[in-house]
């Protein structure tokens, strides 16, 4: 790493390790594996980190779950669409979020706005895909039953196409989600301040990278049982799909 | 394909088969013992669940035998290395389980690559195949997914030939195809086996393919027990016990009629009018004849039609009479079909021609119920090679 | 259009992105001289030198690992619940993990990356080698071909596409992440987004473009060698289908 970038960014094993207060202070100052004494004591650190992180993850997937929606319904009818959502959505999502966020730097600078956009992009792809493979997993059989009752076209996708979809929908929505909570963690580089942020203040000490990263995925895997339960209640007829695998 | 040249096949015996799947309670093949003569068709038949198919899997250890031997020849199968042993049997399935990824002439030539045949010899064996089951050259760098099903169903059984093994293992090869297809698969199948007379293991849930197909029938019961092991004639003719009369079924009479040909009974004569002889004489001919109407033939003896009343009142025969001589019916038509032949056109009297399309005699319904009911009938039993299917 | 400040602040930054990746200028801390092609070659070499390592290992243990449980159907939990539980890990957090308890430096930090790119591989390798037609395995079987030889001849070739997909995404997991490795002394175009205060807004908007343009390339040569390693027949019964 070139000299000048080292003044400047905390490279690990070399931080000088500061601003560590309670708790066992040889258990920190080894920087053993888990202080559970300081942890106790500097809890309240992570709270903050920990609400804008479930704030900024609920609000970028309601956005991108209704974009992508939004585009589903407008491609469901136009299967010309098919391709180019699909496309566009392929692309954003291959782009990194890391590289994304500096990518709108000069358009929408650095913090919320920023973060709110690139989590959600990067969304659409997986939650897209979803919906349309679910639509188009419904059996011709109930659509021409839904047909030949007399239902319209959009009474027959609110009452038949979407329910029976839901299952795979909500599968998007799993993987999305569950996606989302990892990569916020990166938004400390976009000024947010989630969970990401205390974890790269103290890069080095243990004990931060088990709670802050263990607080992150324990989000994460209680949004999956979470949602696999809402599969399970909302659709009983049906087994839960195979997972769409990305 | 000359005959020194192909393998010559083998027998398959089973001796105190049994098959016990752990945690169940009955086997699923219980001391099945049957000798397949080299040569044969064996149709394994039986309700689902009778173990049928386990009993033809076991032949080349796609399931293991838990009790008893199977011998190839002289040999056992399990003394053979299982994947060896395979390569050396012809496997056809029902869903045929051709790779798509891979062409028609790939696919054929499957086995033989497994068995290190070089490049030349195989391609001429992939040519010689297509040819065998009525395939057109051209379909050879096709891909699965471009075929139909019958044609699908008729590379899987070359596939199976391809290497020229002894014994061929058919999974209700035919059972996934429509009736009419099947029905032609059926025929090509058999007149392939006349030329090649491979030892076949047939299984199918279908008694009437069972009688069709095969030259010894074994009717298995559930829980894998031989109920019958007999020629398709002994079969129909004396079941053994009442589950076999009812796995026949009740128009066994009428099934029989499957394994008999037009020649094999003693046929009418009509009265022949020839074209331009005088009404005068060929109502002479009338009286007291077998048949009361008289049959137009040309110069050749070839039924032209019916002599109607109408007809009869001008001076000479005409050349287009008023009824059409059909259905035609001929010697080497099956009985079955002849009947059903009668039956569909309601005609009571058709003409029956040589392979020449020379008039041989007439048939009626009448004739054929007689000779269900006469004591011939029951006394007939047709020999393998004497069977309708094959010259 | 009124042609506002933002817009013209916007087109600048992206202007002078371009202009620090082609010529060298002065840090913004004034002592080195930074950017310029020679600096970001280097760094975009370093960047795909980690990366292809990184893959290297992923699909050296995930794929074997998931064509032989997918060929034996074994594990399906094991190999769902390892792809889900991919998802679920935070980038940021493994490789400070990783240089916090086992070390930093190229191997180790190899390591991380590697742990992010095996979750989707084993995933798709198994989902797509258990997914093959059961009657073209069972003909195969019947033929008398080996276990090893289904394998190869019959399985891979067919779940070439779900393969590929799932050394696709591994890859785009990693090559995104890379960028992080700066964090662990190892040189990448991380250096540039990291380093906003050496490199100024230009580098950092430049080293995001680059980044992106290398993962749109990579995503690109995979597909295309998802297209030729996928068999005709298998392309032509997807047409068909």
């Amino acid at each position: 790493m070139s000299p000048a970038l080292a003044q400047v960014v905390p490279l690990l094993g070399q931080v000088t390790i500061h601003n560590r207060t309670g708790g066992n202070a040889s258990c920190v100052a080894q920087n053993k594996g888990f202080c559970l004494g300081w942890a106790i004591d500097n809890f309240d650190r992570y709270t903050t980190p920990l609400l804008n992180h479930l704030l900024l993850v609920l609000v970028s997937v309601a956005i991108g779950f209704t974009v992508a929606f939004a585009m589903a319904l407008l491609s469901h009818n136009r299967r010309w669409l098919v391709p180019t959502f699909t496309g566009t959505t392929g692309v954003l999502y291959t782009i990194p979020s890391l590289a994304f966020i500096f990518l709108l730097l000069p358009i929408t600078g650095l913090g919320w706005t920023t973060a709110i956009i690139v989590l959600s992009v990067y969304t659409l792809q997986i939650i897209y895909r979803n919906i349309v493979a679910g639509l188009a997993n419904v059996p011709a059989e109930s659509k021409e039953a839904g047909r030949g009752m007399g239902m319209t076209d959009r009474q027959l996708l609110w009452r038949v196409e979407l329910p029976l979809a839901l299952p795979e929908i909500i599968a998007g929505l799993r993987i999305a989600t569950v996606s989302t909570v990892a990569i916020a963690s990166l938004m400390v580089f976009a000024n947010v301040n989630t969970l990401g942020g205390p974890l790269y203040q103290q890069i080095d000490f243990k004990t931060n990278i088990v709670i802050a990263g263990g607080l992150t995925i324990l989000m994460a895997i209680t949004f999956d049982l979470l949602l696999l339960l809402a599969q399970r209640l909302l659709a009983p007829w049906r087994r839960p799909p195979r997972e769409v695998t990305v | 394909m000359e005959a020194d040249r192909s393998t010559p096949a083998a027998s398959v015996t089973y001796r105190d088969v049994t098959k016990r799947y752990p945690g169940q309670s009955h086997p699923a093949v219980n001391h099945l013992s049957l000798e397949v003569p080299a040569g044969d068709i064996c149709v394994l038949v039986g309700p689902s669940g009778c173990g049928k198919t386990t009993a033809m899997r076991m032949v080349n250890r796609t399931v293991d035998i838990t009790e008893g031997d199977i011998l190839i020849g002289d040999t056992s199968v399990r003394d053979r290395d299982s994947a060896e042993l395979r390569r050396q049997m012809g496997y056809v399935i029902q869903q045929t389980g051709l790779f798509p990824h891979r062409s028609v002439a790939d696919n054929i030539a499957t086995v033989p690559k497994l068995l290190g045949w070089d490049r030349g010899r195989t391609n001429a064996r992939v040519r010689e195949l297509l040819a065998l089951v009525g395939l057109d050259p051209a379909m050879s760098e096709r891909f699965p997914s471009q075929l139909s099903g019958g044609q699908q169903q008729r590379v899987g059984v070359a596939r199976a030939l391809a290497a020229d093994p002894p014994v061929m293992l058919m999974d209700e090869p035919f059972g996934a195809i429509d009736p009419i297809n099947r029905e032609r698969l059926q025929n090509e199948f058999l007149r392939l086996q006349a030329e090649i007379r491979k030892t076949v293991l047939f299984v199918t849930h279908d008694i009437d393919e069972a009688i069709k197909m095969g030259d010894r029938i074994a009717i298995l019961k559930d829980g894998g027990h031989l109920a019958q092991y007999a020629t398709p004639a002994e079969l129909l003719m004396a079941p053994a016990d009442d589950f076999v009369e009812d796995f026949v079924g009740a128009d066994r009479a009428l099934k029989r009629l499957a394994l008999m040909r037009v020649r094999d009974i003693d046929l009418w004569e009509a009265p022949l009018a020839f074209v331009g002889q005088s009404t005068a004489e060929v109502r002479a001919k009338l009286n007291g004849a077998e048949v009361p109407h008289a049959l137009v033939v040309d110069s050749e003896r070839r039924p032209i039609g019916w002599l109607s009343e109408s007809d009869l009142q001008s001076g000479t025969v005409p050349q287009s009479p008023d009824s059409g001589p059909d259905p035609i019916l001929d010697l080497d038509d099956v009985m079955r079909d002849a009947l059903a032949d009668l039956l569909q056109t309601e005609t009571q009297y058709a003409p029956v021609t040589d392979a020449q399309g020379r008039i041989a005699g007439v048939l009626s319904v009448e004739i054929i119920s007689e000779f269900l009911v006469s004591p011939e009938a029951k006394v007939e039993e047709h020999a393998a090679v004497e069977r309708p299917h094959g010259e | 259009m009124n042609i506002t400040p933002l817009h013209l602040a916007f087109l600048n930054t992206f202007t002078d992105a371009f202009n620090f990746i082609f010529h060298q200028q002065e840090a913004r801390t004034g002592q080195t001289m930074v950017g310029g092609p020679h600096q970001v070659l280097h760094l975009t070499g370093q960047h795909l030198k980690v990366t292809f390592l990184a893959l290297g290992a992923a699909t050296a243990i995930a794929l074997p690992a998931g064509v032989v449980l997918g060929h034996l159907r074994r594990g399906e939990t094991f190999a769902i619940a390892l792809g889900n539980a991919g998802r679920a890990v935070p980038e940021l957090a493994l490789i400070a993990f990783v240089a916090a308890f086992i070390g930093v430096g190229l191997g180790n930090v190899t390591i991380a990356f590697a742990v992010l790119g095996i979750p989707p591989i084993l995933t798709n390798a198994y989902v797509g080698i258990s997914q093959v037609d059961r009657n073209a395995v069972e003909a195969a079987r019947g033929m008398g071909m080996r276990g090893l030889q289904i394998i190869l001849r019959v399985e891979l070739p067919l779940a070439v596409p779900t393969i590929m997909a799932g050394i696709r995404t591994g890859a785009v997991n990693i090559i995104a992440t890379v960028a992080l490795a700066s964090l662990a002394g190892v040189s990448t175009l991380g250096d540039l987004i990291l380093g906003r205060n050496v490199y100024g807004d230009q580098g950092v908007v430049a080293g995001a473009i680059l980044i992106a343009l290398l993962t749109l390339a990579l995503e690109l040569c995979l597909a295309s060698l998802q297209w030729l390693l996928t068999p005709r027949g298998l392309k032509l019964a997807r047409a068909g289908a």
